[in-house]
């Protein structure tokens, strides 16, 4: 059964080609549209083709909001027409073509920026009920939703150069890591890397086992350590980078992984106390992180506007399997989405956050509420960006729908 | 067989009867005589029935001779005995009836047809009936029998004993014996010696006019001269046309004139003439002058008018290669001015009467491109500084200096507002504002990690300031240090008491040397510069022009470079000792290779303006110079550790960015300690980070 769908551009151009697609989706069914295939201009764009399912919907349910899709042509995002997308990737638009829609990533609102004292350095958003956030005038903070700070953390005499919420059973005692500029860390740490070169472990006094123990990162120049709580020597050490480790994470139990200013990516394993592998990227790296497929991708940004993101088990080679440079400036930060296998964040001194998608080339949104560089940027209840930037603001974007 | 030898013998005699009696009648009517004669003639041809090839032909000459004769002579030929001719015709005529008279008759009178042979078989070769027992066959069908031979014997018997045997021939076509009469044989002789068969012919007979007129004066004809005379024949003009379409098509080619090429030369002969060309200057053929043109015209349409930026590209041109006239307008020829180089042209034009000797310009046409060095490429040589990503504002006046420290962490600035700053190198943040209150000249960051201390100059001071970065160890170090140095005041070193700037430089790099503190001191002034070799005790101070290298164990002058430049504004060395650079106020950069010369191993003169300061690479094979033209210079400058091969300088990049304020672009340029990023400190008062 064929069936004409009158869309805007459909109407200004009578006598383009038409494609006969076959709409299909893991939504669910109110946002399910019939499997019959239909013939839709060629000229369509994203934007085209959203249209489209909306109508369909439409058709179907009669009370039915429109709301912004993403397509899916063989597991890759149209960014562009229908027709050049069909060109560019040799598909043969004489079949039936089954495009497969999801619900569009992109912030749907911008809240109100939360202000600090100085620049936010760091900030955390894995604890669904508040934020932590480091800032440059020595003080953490703790904000609620809706830009309610709550707690002030106190301590450091230098600027907080990073944070992290350490997740203990049970959500009713929640502790906080951060560290500082002043060579401390403070309350909980685990493993931190240092401007010394080296990584260092750290066994927290809390009993729990190793397992929730959460990477930190942190810039310091010693790694002695002054702690009003906890004094302790690291547990290990781990040598090998020959330049500042600007960052590490820690996602599984027994293999870390750091990026340093001597262009390297390392996995160490904790027991052995040795690096495994060794990435060579050329450029100084700031941030890394690991998700996506099977949480293995490696993502790191450096002192170039390139997001680079590695696959460490595609062997023999070193080259970085995706290259994101929409940036024009250091990239400060990167974040996977803890859930979706292809949806990272990235942050950047061009004073822009990024939301990257790894089925295209083209970030899906760019968030360009700071007016200067921004420091750090998280994921926050899987549905919002929460960055931090050389403005002071803590910015919160929600919305973002990823299924 | 007899009577055919008879009717030869007969036609013989009647041509000579014929001849005889040519003149005797000539009143008979000619056609007549004509067809009587021709009768004759057949009569006389039916009669040969067996003759040799050669004799038909002889007998066809006969006739024609005959013939033509009859024709000649006219009709007095044939004289009155025609009677006794007829008469003998006649008689035979009526012998030969039975058979073949009818068929004579019939036939035409070629001459060849009349021959009517007795064997009918054909012109098929005799051969073909060797071995048969006949020979053909009659006209009547019948085989005509061969004649038993005569064996040779008795033929040679028979021939010896017959005297007329030589008179005799064998016709084999009929099979037959012919016997020639003596006439015949005459007559062949005649033929044989090529004369006419004939006795009595002659072949020399004067000639006889037969047509006599009285007004044979006058033409024949009257008639005007036809048009056909005078205008051009169409068939002919036809022709050539097809002809010239032909030739046009290519279908009718002609010979080529072929070269001409002197086989021989004179190898023996004196080269005189060549010796003479080679003395002598070679003859060069005055080139033809150019008529003018359009754009000659003092009214020349636009196109002729070259535009500004043609104007402006014969200005870069040689002299020889502009062109001699440039076109113009003029809107009359009223307004033309006077040509400007008339008198210079007829003195050159002079000179040329005068013969004054030309210089013949030997101009070398090389490729510039192939001149230039083989450098490698510059993407074999990343990493180096590519751009600006990093800006650190906050300094009110012209930054002037900056160094960093030892991990790369942090750096600090001096600037002309009297403020020192040290910046965060990754975030870009200012971490703290130190307040002199006098422009500084220079900071120097203590090389050592673990005292992190700064030394400034301003004014007349020179001040070594804490940073208060570090642990609180290092700080009570810090402390303590700073405490047992300046007894007087606890965090200034004040040398204002020392007048002498360069004793003042040298005690300051000796102290700061002997403290484990690398310091120099740079200032607008006429101050000499000096660097301290990395590894040994050797000492560098430039005077205005030159460099002295002293030895600081020895205390005395080791070697002078020079270094050629106006004015020495910079001096680095290369962390490995041997080699170093010296930046000067007309922009050339020199590096001196010390082990080489005294004098430098390569100029490079890239900055149009002065270049204020120049610095190596601790670790990579970079160094850079900057310049008041707002531009910084990253070079790649490899230092091989195997002393025959010369260091490798290849430029890599030019850095912009900077503006220029009060004529002062980029003041201070350093390498990060550890990655290959520039700092460059602007007069525009913003310290730029340029990243690979």
């Amino acid at each position: 059964m064929d069936m004409n769908i009158e869309t805007p551009e459909d109407q200004n151009e009578e006598n383009s080609r038409r494609v006969q697609v076959r709409f299909k989706t893991k939504l669910k069914p109110p946002q399910k549209v019939p499997s019959n295939s239909i013939a839709i201009p060629s000229n369509l764009t994203r934007f085209g083709l959203s249209s489209v399912v909306n109508n369909l919907l439409q058709a179907v349910n009669p009370e039915w909001k429109s709301e912004p899709f993403d397509f899916l042509i063989n597991g890759e995002l149209v960014r562009m027409s229908l027709e050049q997308f069909l060109l560019a990737k040799g598909i043969s638009a004489e079949k039936v073509l089954e495009i497969e829609y999801i619900k569009a990533v992109a912030p749907q609102k911008e809240e109100e920026p939360s202000l600090h004292d100085d620049w936010v350095s760091a900030v955390d958003g894995s604890n669904p009920g508040f934020i932590l956030t480091g800032c440059y005038d020595n003080l953490g903070r703790v904000w609620k939703a809706g830009g309610v700070c709550t707690h002030i953390l106190e301590g450091h005499c230098g600027a907080v150069s990073s944070v992290n919420i350490i997740k203990s059973d049970g959500l009713k005692y929640v502790t906080v890591a951060t560290a500082s500029k002043d060579q401390t860390l403070r309350l909980w740490k685990v493993c931190s890397g240092s401007w010394d070169c080296t990584i260092s472990l750290w066994r927290t006094n809390d009993s729990d086992a190793a397992g929730n123990q959460v990477s930190i990162k942190k810039r310091k120049g010693n790694n002695q350590v002054e702690e009003p709580q906890l004094e302790g020597e690291a547990i290990s050490t781990l040598v090998g980078h020959t330049q500042c480790v600007s960052s590490v994470v820690w996602p599984q139990q027994e293999t870390i992984y750091s990026a340093s200013w001597d262009h390297s990516v390392r996995t160490w394993d904790v027991e052995m106390g040795k690096d495994l592998s060794d990435i060579f990227c050329g450029k100084a790296l700031n941030c890394i992180d690991i998700g996506g497929e099977g949480s293995a991708l490696i993502a790191a940004g450096g002192s170039d506007p390139i997001l680079r993101i590695w696959d460490p088990r595609k062997p023999g080679t070193s080259a970085p399997v995706f290259q994101f440079s929409s940036h024009n400036s250091w990239i400060s930060a990167c974040k996977w989405h803890n859930k979706s296998w292809f949806h990272l964040i990235s942050a950047s001194y061009d004073g822009k956050v990024m939301l990257w998608d790894l089925r295209t080339a083209w970030p899906l949104s760019v968030i360009d509420s700071h007016k200067d560089k921004v420091l750090c940027a998280d994921w926050w209840r899987g549905d919002s960006v929460i960055s931090g930037g050389v403005d002071s603001k803590l910015c919160v974007s929600s919305g973002v729908s990823i299924q | 067989m007899r009577e055919r030898k008879k009717s030869s013998a007969v036609e013989v005699s009647s041509v000579k009867k014929k001849k005889e009696k040519k003149t005797k009648d000539n009143n008979e009517p000619r056609e007549q005589k004509e067809k009587e004669e021709s009768q004759s003639i057949m009569k006389q041809q039916k009669n040969t029935t067996s003759r040799s090839k050669k004799e038909k032909q002889r007998k066809a000459t006969e006739d024609y001779q005959s013939l033509r004769e009859s024709e000649l002579s006219g009709d007095e030929v044939h004289g009155t005995d025609h009677d006794v001719d007829n008469a003998d015709d006649h008689h035979e005529e009526d012998q030969t009836d039975g058979s073949e008279g009818h068929r004579g008759v019939e036939e035409s009178d070629s001459s060849e047809d009349e021959v009517a042979p007795r064997n009918t078989i054909g012109d098929v070769p005799l051969e073909w009936y060797k071995d048969e027992k006949h020979i053909g066959y009659d006209i009547s069908g019948k085989k005509i029998t061969k004649k038993e031979r005569q064996d040779k014997l008795a033929s040679f018997l028979a021939n010896v004993d017959d005297s007329k045997s030589w008179r005799k021939i064998y016709d084999e076509y009929n099979d037959e014996e012919v016997e020639l009469t003596k006439e015949e044989i005459r007559l062949v002789q005649r033929l044989l010696k090529g004369k006419a068969p004939h006795t009595d012919f002659d072949q020399y007979a004067d000639y006889v006019d037969w047509f006599k007129y009285d007004d044979a004066l006058h033409p024949l004809s009257n008639a005007p001269e036809p048009k056909r005379r005078f205008i051009p024949s169409k068939w002919e003009s036809k022709k050539v046309v097809q002809y010239v379409r032909a030739i046009r098509k290519g279908l009718i080619k002609f010979d080529e004139p072929k070269e001409e090429e002197p086989k021989f030369y004179l190898l023996w002969g004196d080269d005189s003439s060549a010796a003479e060309k080679a003395n002598h200057l070679a003859y060069i053929p005055a080139p033809k002058p150019k008529l003018p043109g359009h754009e000659e015209s003092y009214n020349p349409s636009l196109e002729y008018i070259p535009t500004q930026e043609e104007l402006n590209s014969y200005q870069l041109m040689y002299e020889e290669d502009r062109p001699k006239f440039i076109p113009r307008r003029f809107t009359s020829l009223r307004s033309v001015p006077a040509y400007e180089n008339a008198v210079k042209d007829s003195f050159e034009r002079c000179m040329d009467l005068y013969l004054c000797p030309r210089v013949r310009k030997k101009r070398v046409n090389i490729d510039p491109e192939t001149l230039k060095p083989k450098l490698p490429s510059r993407k074999d040589l990343k990493p180096y500084p590519v751009a600006c990503y990093l800006e650190y504002k906050g300094h009110k006046g012209a930054v002037v200096s900056i160094s960093t420290e030892a991990s790369g962490q942090w750096f600090a600035s001096g600037s002309t507002d009297g403020t020192v700053r040290i910046w965060e190198v990754e975030s870009g943040r200012c971490l703290r504002v130190l307040e002199i209150g006098e422009a500084i000249q220079y900071v120097a960051w203590n090389p050592l990690p673990e005292l992190p201390v700064l030394a400034v100059s301003a004014g007349q001071d020179v001040l070594i300031l804490n940073t208060g970065l570090g642990n609180e160890e290092e700080q009570r170090r810090v402390k303590d240090l700073l405490h047992v140095e300046t007894p007087t005041a606890p965090d200034v070193l004040d040398l204002g008491l020392v007048e002498d700037h360069l004793l003042k430089n040298l005690l300051l790099a000796l102290m700061f040397t002997l403290d484990g503190v690398f310091g120099r001191m740079a200032s607008q002034g006429r101050l000499p510069l000096h660097v301290f070799h990395p590894t040994r005790s050797i000492f560098f101070v430039s005077t205005k022009k030159n460099i002295r290298v002293y030895d600081l164990l020895k205390q005395r002058l080791i070697k002078k470079l020079e270094t050629g430049l106006k004015e020495v504004s910079s001096i680095a060395i290369h962390p490995a000792g041997d080699n170093l650079i010296v930046g000067s106020r007309e922009g050339k950069l020199c590096w001196f290779d010390m082990d080489l010369s005294s004098k430098p191993y390569r100029v490079l003169k890239c900055h149009p303006k002065d270049i204020t300061n120049v610095a190596f690479h601790r670790s990579y094979p970079l160094f850079a110079s900057c310049s008041d033209d707002c531009t910084a210079y990253v070079f790649h400058g490899m230092v091989y550790s195997d002393l025959n091969q010369n260091p490798l300088i290849v430029p890599l990049e030019i850095l912009r960015g900077h503006t220029s304020s009060n004529g002062r672009g980029v003041m201070d340029c350093k390498f990060h300690p550890r990655q290959p990023w520039l700092f460059t400190a602007g007069a525009d008062s913003v310290i730029r980070l340029y990243c690979h």
